[in-house]
């Protein structure tokens, strides 16, 4: 697999004329959000003072207010900045995954599967709206891969009735085959409990936990703090995390710089990296030849695809191949 | 309530809980036992066959098979302590790397299919048997504790509970089967 300079090098050197020419057009595209952000404030607030003025307004009238002028400026600015995205995500995020490795297949509308979030059972709390983009599956090696963002989201009502939502997930989900056979399920959270109530209070909380399976108490050090361990069974768990695994986890938690949860179920690793944000999406007030923004793009890419050559997933056990 | 009464109870309380997270500290140690049991079973019925399919051509390792054999036969007496299944699985594992190592003398037997398919086989219940340890370990780590630390201890005394011994991995036991780096 290419490194993430190589990569680099591909971004700034084989997609430069399409980056300069995507430039112009998001130069343009600024000029025109801040126009049209402009225009839209000032309708709003003389529809809003009209309201105002006539007496019709109550308490729920601000908050109502409030809410459809984000919401019907969200939409204005889907709109508005969707050409750009689309062409964005075809001209520079397919070449780029194309260039990684060229058997990945990227559709920008399409995600994981719903089923295939749950069936991971890394977060338990159901699932009411689930969107998501950028996905990419394929096989590298021998491993069946597959990747998106994802954003996960619950719905709750008060006891006025009113909806509100709030996410469970939102970031990069993957799955891949994983190398071994197993049967039982083990899922691996960031370790939140031991380390803000330390070792005790926390290993005791981690036991405690309902819904989740028996707790694994792992043989590295570095890995047990970081992460907690939960499965259906003591001795798979560490026949799945050998201590090279647990090592390769850990670099690959470092390098993510982002909560990861990972779970091994079925026959897949399921990982989950919590970014919080829509990723692969254009920059649109900074530009796309800023380093900084092309890292962004090219490193997420790099961490994703690269799971299955730094969980060496393509070395499979005998009775596997 | 005279306060006597409460102190009794709470007393009482603490001393059931007591009893009983040794009790399932214990268990938890047999059942683990059972299932490092269970692999390391398999590894010895691989044994013959891997004696029987090697000995032909090895003649300088023929008193190295006998050892095999032999262990493999000690293994399999029935009621035998856990000491000693814990012991003969440690020299049971460095013989089999040694007869590993010896392999890669021979090309013939290198290049044999049944050889290697045993090879394979045995590559991955070593991998089996390290994590059955590794759990193992721990459970006897978390029952060890339990009876050396205060107040467990105490309780653990009165019922008569005694340290049990860990596995010992030894690094370059780990290192002897050279197909097993493929599999970490």
């Amino acid at each position: 697999m290419k490194s993430v300079s190589e990569l680099t090098d591909f971004y700034y050197r084989n997609l430069f004329a399409t980056l300069e020419e995507l430039e112009i057009q998001r130069k343009n595209l600024r000029y025109r959000i801040i126009i049209i952000g402009i225009f839209y404030t000032i309708i709003f607030m003389l529809l809003f003072s009209f309201i105002l003025t006539s007496n019709l307004a109550s308490g729920d009238f601000f908050a109502f207010a409030l809410f459809a002028y984000v919401g019907i400026g969200g939409l204005l600015y889907k709109f508005l900045t969707k050409d750009y995205t689309d062409e964005f995500k075809i001209k520079v995020i397919k070449p780029l995954i194309s260039a990684i490795d060229e058997k990945l297949n990227y559709t920008s509308s399409m995600y994981v599967a719903q089923r295939t979030f749950e069936r991971s059972e890394l977060f338990t709390a159901t699932v009411d709206r689930m969107s998501g983009n950028d996905h990419v599956k394929g096989i590298i090696g021998t491993t069946k891969i597959e990747f998106s963002d994802l954003h996960a989201e619950q719905r709750h009502k008060s006891s006025k009735g009113k909806e509100s939502w709030s996410t469970i997930f939102r970031g990069l989900f993957i799955v891949a085959e994983f190398n071994k056979n197993f049967i039982g399920k083990t899922v691996i959270l960031p370790d939140s409990a031991q380390n803000t109530f330390g070792d005790l209070i926390g290993g005791w909380l981690q036991s405690k936990n309902m819904g989740r399976d028996e707790l694994v108490k792992m043989d590295d050090n570095e890995f047990e703090k970081e992460f907690v361990v939960y499965s259906t069974d003591q001795i798979e768990a560490r026949y799945i995390l050998s201590p090279s695994l647990m090592q390769r986890l850990l670099t690959f938690q470092k390098r993510s710089k982002h909560p990861v949860y990972i779970s091994f179920i079925g026959d897949s690793i399921h990982m989950a990296i919590y970014y919080g944000k829509d990723l692969f999406e254009p920059s649109i007030f900074r530009s796309l030849l800023k380093y900084k923004i092309a890292m962004e793009y090219v490193s997420t890419l790099h961490l994703a695809i690269g799971i299955v050559d730094e969980l060496k997933l393509n070395k499979k056990i005998w009775s596997k191949r | 309530m005279p306060t006597s009464l409460i102190v009794l109870i709470v007393v009482a309380v603490i001393l059931v809980l007591m009893y009983n997270s040794l009790v399932s500290k214990k268990n938890q140690v047999e059942n683990i036992f059972a299932s490092v049991d269970t692999v390391l079973k398999k590894r010895y019925d691989l044994i013959p066959n891997l004696v029987a399919s090697v000995s032909k051509y090895m003649d300088h390792e023929k008193s190295l098979l006998e050892k095999v054999t032999q262990l493999r036969a000690e293994a399999n007496k029935p009621n035998i302590s856990d000491e000693k299944k814990i012991k003969l699985d440690e020299q049971v594992s460095s013989a089999l790397g040694s007869i590993m190592i010896a392999v890669e003398n021979y090309p013939d037997l290198k290049a044999n299919e049944n050889v290697m398919h045993l090879q394979h086989s045995l590559s991955e219940i070593e991998e089996q048997i390290s994590a059955a340890r590794r759990a193992y370990n721990q459970a006897v780590t978390d029952y060890n504790n339990a009876i050396e630390m205060i107040p467990t201890n105490f309780m653990a005394t009165a019922m008569n509970y005694s340290r049990k011994p860990v596995f010992e991995i030894v690094e370059s036991e780990r290192k002897n089967i050279n197909v097993k780096e493929l599999f970490n």
